[in-house]
C-alpha cells in the first residue's frame, strides 16, 4: 500500500521548532499514530482476505441411500461395495461407526448418524444374511438381536457444487480430516503451531540473520505466515514484505481461532497445477492425485501430500516420482520422530508405491455426466442466491450399482465392437440414460466413453436422428384407434412416392431393401418395416403424431415432413427416455428427476422434488403397444437380445438405425427400468452398426448385470385377449391349442371364430415360431404358454428358472 | 396392503407423519415406499390422499387412477380411489365431474360388497 505523504502545516513546523520536549514527544505519537493506521490497514486487508477464503460451504450432493430390508435383492459382494464406497473401513470388532468384518454368510457393520431431509437416522449397529441373492435376515445388535424391517444406510456423496466459486473445489471441514494429516502437517511444516502466536521468533531470527549476512532469504515460516502468503501469492521476497507477513500472522492469530486458521489453511494451500487449473487445498488434492476422498487416503498417501506442502512443482508426484517419494518418506520419518506414528507403521509404509492416479480426473465428481444434469435442473429451477445458502444438501437418485454397470456395458461392449468389426480402436462413442419406470429417477448417466472424465456429455447434448425409435408414437396413434387398428390390421408394405409441398418426393425404403406387400402391425413394428409405418403414419395424419410428441416430454418440434414418422429428427437420449419412460408406464409420463430433495444445513427442506405424474395417453392402447413391442425382441430386429435376457424377461423395446449406418439406438424397458443407449461417432461417420449389432448389445450387457424385474404389466380392464392365428390373423376358440393370445381393446377382436385346425401329435402340440418354442404374446406374462405346451409353465417357473440360471 | 415390512413400516410413518402434520414428510415415506413396491396400488392411493390434503387436486386424480391402473380386481380399493377422485373434482369445482365419480365409486362398493357378502368392510387404510 502507498501511505498518502503528509504536508506538514507550517503552524506544527513552528511548534516543533520552538518546543523541542514536545517536539519528540509529538513525532512520537504521530508515529505511533501512522503505525496503527498502517496496522489497521494492515488488519482490514488481512481479515478481508480471511473472510473471503473461509468458503461458504458447498452444497454436497448424496447419490440415492441404500434401504435394506429382508428379501431385498442383494448379494454379499454388491453389499460390501456399497459399504466401502460410504467409506467403511474392515475392523474385527465393529462397533464404530463406519466399520464392518465379514460374518459367515454375512456382514456385522455400524452404520453412521445420518441427516436426512426428513429426520435423522441414528447410527446402528447391525447384522445382515444374504441368502440366493437376497437379503435374508436384518438384525440390530442390542442386548439381545432384534429384526428390523427396514434399515436406510447413509447416501454415497457423489459431489459438491460451489455457487459464485470455482466449481472445483473440494472444501473439507476440520472435523473431517484425518487426525493423522494434521499430525503430519505440524510434525513437518510447524511443530508449535497450536502454541505459537502466528509467529515462531526463533525461526525469524534465524530467517532474519540469514538475510541480513547476505544469504538466501528463507522460510521459517509457521503455517499461519504460510496461510498470509497464499493469501498474497507472489514470489517477492524482501524485508518489507517479511515484516508485513509477520504482522499479519499476528493479526489474524488475534482475530481467529487455531481450527478457524487450520482449515482455512488446509482448504486455501497450494498444491500443483492442472495446465491452467490451479490446485488449492487438500480435498481437490486427494482427488487429483489419487481420485478419492480425504477421509480415505492411507497413510503413506497422507504423508505425500503433505511433503508437497514444501514444492508442489519440485515433489510433483506425476512428473517427479523419485523427489516425491523421497520426501513422502522423510515427512513419514519426522511422523515417527514426533511419535505420531509408530516405528512399525513406518516400515510398513516406507516401501509402498506413491499410488498417484496417472491420468487426473477432470472433477472431483466420480459422476460428471450425473452432475452435469443434476447442475442443470438447479439451474432451471432456482435462482443463484437460493443457492448460496451454506452447506445445502442435495439428495439425488443416482444408483452408483445401477451407474457403474451402464458405464462398465458401454467401455466392454464398444471395445469389443470395434474389435470384431475392425474400426479403429477408440472411434465409437456412447450414452446411456436409465431410469425407473414408476417414480421416473434417472439412476444413471452415462456422457460418454470415458465415463469419468467430465466433457460432452451425449447423454443430454447430442441430438442425433432417432430412426425407427419414433415408430412407437405412429402405432400408439393407431392402436387408440380401436375401431380401425388392432395388433392384427394388415398394412400395406408396397412400394411408396409421398409428394409433399416444400420437400423432395419421398421414397421410402425398408432396410433390405424389399417390399412386404401386406403385413399385420405388430409384424411391421417388431420388423420395423418402413414403408408400411409411413403409410400408416401419412394415413393417421403426419401433424397429428407429430404434435402429440409434447405429452411425451419432447419439447423440440420436429420438421413437419413426413420423412419425421420415421424419425429424421434429432433428440438426445434423455428425451428418448422421457419418451419411452411413458409407454413403460402405462400412458403416465412422469417427468424424468434426479434431484429428490434439497435440505438446508440445519435440516430445514428447502424443496422437495415430489413424484409428479400425469397421464397422458389411455391405458388399453399402451398395454398393446408394449405387447408389441415386446415382439420386437421375440421374434423382430431384437431377437438378438435372448443372448443377454432370457426371453422370461418378457423385454419391450426397439431398435434405431439411422441412414448409411450413422446412429445405433436402442431403447427399452423391464418390470422396474426403463433405458436408452446410443452409440455412434462424433464425428458422425458411418459406423457400420445397426441398432441391433450396437446399442442392444450395450443395453443387453448392462441389464443383465443389473438384474432386472421380468415385465408384467397389468391388463386394462377395457383390454380382453384372444386367441389368433399369427400368420393368417384368424380367432379361434380359447380352447383350441393353435394359435397365440393377443390383447385387444374390447369388442376390437375378430367376431368370427375359425374352425380349430386338427393337430396331429395330441397333447403337447401347438403353433411355434419356428424355435420350438409356444408363442407367448401377452405382456402381463401370465398364462403365457398354452397349457399344452408346457405342464409346468406359469411365472413362477420362469423367475425360478431365470434366478437359477443367475445362479449357475 | 403389503407382506413387505419394510412397507409396512414406511406406512406406519407415513401414518405418524401425516397425523403430526406433517404432510410432506407423509409423502416422502410413502415416495420410499414406493420405491420398494412401485406398483402396489394401496400405496399409490395413500399418497394420493396425501396429496388432496395438501389441496393437489390434480395430482391426487392421477395417483388415484394410477392406483386403479394397478389395482386389479380390488373393486373396495377402486371404490376409494374414485372416492378421492370425487373429492378432488369438487375441490377443483368441477361438480358434474365429482358427480359422476361418487357414482362409479358407489357402484364398484356394491360390486365389491356382492362379492365378498355383507360383511365387507372397507380396507383402505385412511390416513386421517
Amino acid at each position: 500500500m502507498k501511505l498518502p505523504s503528509l504536508q506538514v502545516p507550517e503552524f506544527i513546523r513552528k511548534i516543533k521548532f520552538r518546543m523541542p520536549g514536545r517536539t519528540v514527544r509529538l513525532i512520537a505519537l504521530l508515529l505511533l499514530l501512522a503505525l496503527s493506521g498502517y496496522t489497521y490497514y494492515l488488519d482490514t486487508t488481512i481479515r478481508e482476505a480471511f473472510e473471503g477464503r473461509k468458503f461458504a460451504l458447498p452444497a454436497r450432493v448424496f447419490g440415492r441411500a441404500l434401504e435394506l430390508y429382508p428379501g431385498l435383492k442383494l448379494t454379499r459382494e454388491r453389499f460390501v461395495d456399497e459399504l466401502k464406497l460410504l467409506g467403511y473401513h474392515e475392523k474385527p470388532d465393529p462397533k464404530e461407526p463406519a466399520t464392518f468384518t465379514f460374518t459367515l454368510s454375512g456382514v456385522e457393520f455400524t452404520t453412521r448418524q445420518f441427516k436426512f431431509g426428513d429426520g435423522t437416522t441414528p447410527s446402528q449397529h447391525l447384522h445382515i444374511e444374504f441368502e440366493e441373492g437376497a437379503v435374508s435376515l436384518l438384525q440390530e445388535h442390542q442386548a439381545s438381536d432384534v429384526d428390523v424391517p427396514l434399515v436406510r444406510l447413509e447416501p454415497p456423496l457423489i459431489g459438491g457444487i460451489y455457487p459464485g466459486h470455482n466449481e472445483d473445489r473440494d472444501l473439507v471441514q476440520l472435523k473431517d480430516v484425518p487426525k493423522q494429516l494434521i499430525d503430519a502437517l505440524v510434525a513437518v511444516e510447524d511443530r508449535k503451531f497450536f502454541t505459537h502466536w502466528g509467529i515462531d521468533p526463533r525461526g525469524i531470527a534465524r530467517a532474519l540473520f540469514k538475510t541480513v549476512t547476505g544469504q538466501r532469504i528463507e522460510g521459517g515460516s509457521t503455517l499461519t505466515q504460510q496461510l498470509v502468503k497464499n493469501f498474497f501469492l507472489t514470489s517477492e521476497r524482501t524485508l518489507t514484505r517479511k515484516a508485513n507477513e509477520v504482522l499479519m500472522s499476528l493479526l489474524l492469530e488475534l482475530h481467529y481461532s487455531k481450527d478457524e486458521i487450520l482449515e482455512t489453511y488446509l482448504n486455501e494451500i497450494f498444491l500443483g497445477q492442472d495446465a491452467t487449473r490451479a490446485i488449492h487445498g487438500f480435498g481437490l488434492a486427494s482427488h487429483y492425485y489419487f481420485d478419492k476422498p480425504l477421509d480415505r487416503l492411507d497413510l503413506q498417501e497422507i504423508a505425500m501430500l503433505v511433503g508437497m506442502v514444501k514444492g508442489p512443482t519440485v515433489y510433483d508426484p506425476r512428473k517427479k516420482p523419485d523427489a516425491a517419494r523421497e520426501r513422502r518418506n522423510v515427512v513419514l520419518k519426522e511422523m515417527v520422530a514426533q511419535n505420531v506414528i509408530s516405528q512399525q507403521q513406518f516400515v510398513a509404509t516406507r516401501d509402498k508405491p506413491l499410488g498417484v492416479m496417472a491420468r487426473a480426473p477432470s472433477g472431483t465428481s466420480p459422476y460428471p455426466a450425473f452432475m452435469q444434469y443434476v447442475h442443470r435442473q438447479l439451474q432451471r429451477d432456482y435462482r443463484d442466491e437460493d443457492l448460496r445458502s451454506e452447506g445445502l444438501r442435495i439428495f439425488t437418485t443416482l444408483d452408483p450399482f445401477v451407474q457403474q454397470q451402464a458405464e462398465e456395458a458401454v467401455q466392454k461392449r464398444l471395445a469389443a465392437l470395434e474389435k470384431a468389426r475392425r474400426l479403429p480402436a477408440d472411434t465409437l462413442e456412447g450414452a446411456v440414460v436409465v431410469s425407473s419406470t414408476q417414480t421416473g429417477e434417472i439412476q444413471a448417466m452415462v456422457g460418454g466413453r470415458q465415463a469419468r472424465y467430465a466433457g460432452y456429455n451425449r447423454a443430454i447434448d447430442t441430438q442425433r436422428p432417432i430412426g425407427s425409435l419414433a415408430k412407437p408414437i405412429v402405432y400408439l396413434t393407431a392402436l387408440e384407434d380401436p375401431a380401425h387398428y388392432t395388433l392384427i390390421t394388415p398394412l400395406d408394405d408396397s412400394k411408396l412416392v409421398w409428394k409433399q409441398r416444400g420437400a423432395p418426393d419421398w421414397k421410402p425404403q425398408n432396410y433390405e431393401k424389399t417390399f412386404h406387400d401386406k403385413v399385420q402391425l405388430r409384424v411391421a413394428l417388431a420388423h420395423s418395416y418402413n414403408v408400411a409405418t409411413a403409410r400408416l403414419g401419412i394415413d393417421l395424419g403426419v401433424e397429428r403424431i407429430l404434435d402429440k410428441l409434447p405429452l411425451y416430454g419432447i419439447e423440440r418440434k420436429p420438421p413437419p415432413f413426413a420423412s419425421s414418422l420415421l424419425g429424421a429428427y434429432g433428440l438426445a437420449p434423455v428425451e428418448v427416455a422421457q419418451m419411452f419412460q411413458t409407454f413403460a408406464d402405462g400412458g403416465f409420463r412422469t417427468p424424468l428427476r434426479a434431484i429428490r430433495a434439497i435440505v438446508t444445513a440445519d435440516g430445514t427442506p428447502l424443496q422437495r422434488y415430489p413424484l409428479n405424474v400425469e397421464p397422458v395417453s389411455a391405458a388399453g392402447p399402451v398395454y398393446l403397444l408394449t405387447a408389441a413391442l415386446q415382439g420386437v425382441i421375440r421374434e423382430g430386429t431384437a431377437v438378438a437380445m435372448k443372448n443377454w435376457l432370457p426371453p422370461e424377461m418378457n423385454v419391450a423395446g426397439k431398435t434405431g438405425t439411422t441412414d448409411d449406418l450413422r446412429d445405433s439406438w436402442f431403447a427399452g424397458y423391464t418390470g422396474d427400468r426403463v433405458a436408452v443407449v446410443w452409440v455412434g461417432r462424433d464425428d458422425n461417420k458411418p459406423t457400420g452398426l445397426t441398432g441391433a449389432s450396437g446399442a442392444m448389445t450395450v443395453w443387453g450387457e448392462m441389464m443383465k448385470a443389473v438384474q432386472p424385474e421380468p415385465l408384467d404389466p397389468v391388463m386394462p380392464d377395457e383390454v380382453e385377449m384372444a386367441n389368433i392365428d399369427p400368420a393368417s390373423g384368424v380367432r379361434y376358440d380359447d380352447g383350441c391349442a393353435a394359435g397365440m393370445q393377443l390383447p385387444f381393446i374390447k369388442g376390437s377382436a375378430p367376431a368370427e371364430m375359425a374352425a380349430c385346425p386338427v393337430v396331429s401329435g395330441g397333447e403337447g402340440a401347438s403353433v411355434t415360431d419356428g424355435s420350438g418354442k409356444a408363442l407367448q404374446v401377452q405382456p402381463d406374462g401370465k398364462s403365457v404358454v398354452k397349457p399344452a405346451a408346457a405342464s409346468e409353465g406359469g411365472p413362477e417357473a420362469n423367475k425360478k428358472s431365470w434366478l437359477q440360471r443367475l445362479l449357475n | 396392503m403389503s407382506n413387505n415390512r419394510a412397507v409396512m413400516a414406511l406406512l406406519d410413518r407415513a401414518e405418524v407423519d401425516f397425523t403430526g402434520g406433517k404432510r410432506d414428510a407423509a409423502g416422502a415415506a410413502l415416495e420410499r415406499a414406493l420405491r420398494i413396491e412401485p406398483r402396489n396400488p394401496w400405496l399409490w392411493h395413500q399418497l394420493a390422499q396425501v396429496r388432496l390434503s395438501q389441496g393437489q387436486y390434480a395430482q391426487a386424480i392421477t395417483l388415484a387412477k394410477k392406483s386403479n391402473s394397478f389395482s386389479g380386481k380390488q373393486h373396495r380399493l377402486q371404490a376409494d380411489n374414485w372416492q378421492l377422485i370425487g373429492q378432488s373434482r369438487i375441490g377443483q369445482g368441477n361438480t358434474a365431474g365429482a358427480e359422476d365419480a361418487f357414482r362409479r365409486s358407489s357402484d364398484l362398493a356394491q360390486q365389491s360388497q356382492a362379492e365378498n357378502g355383507a360383511a365387507a368392510t372397507s380396507v383402505t387404510g385412511n390416513l386421517n
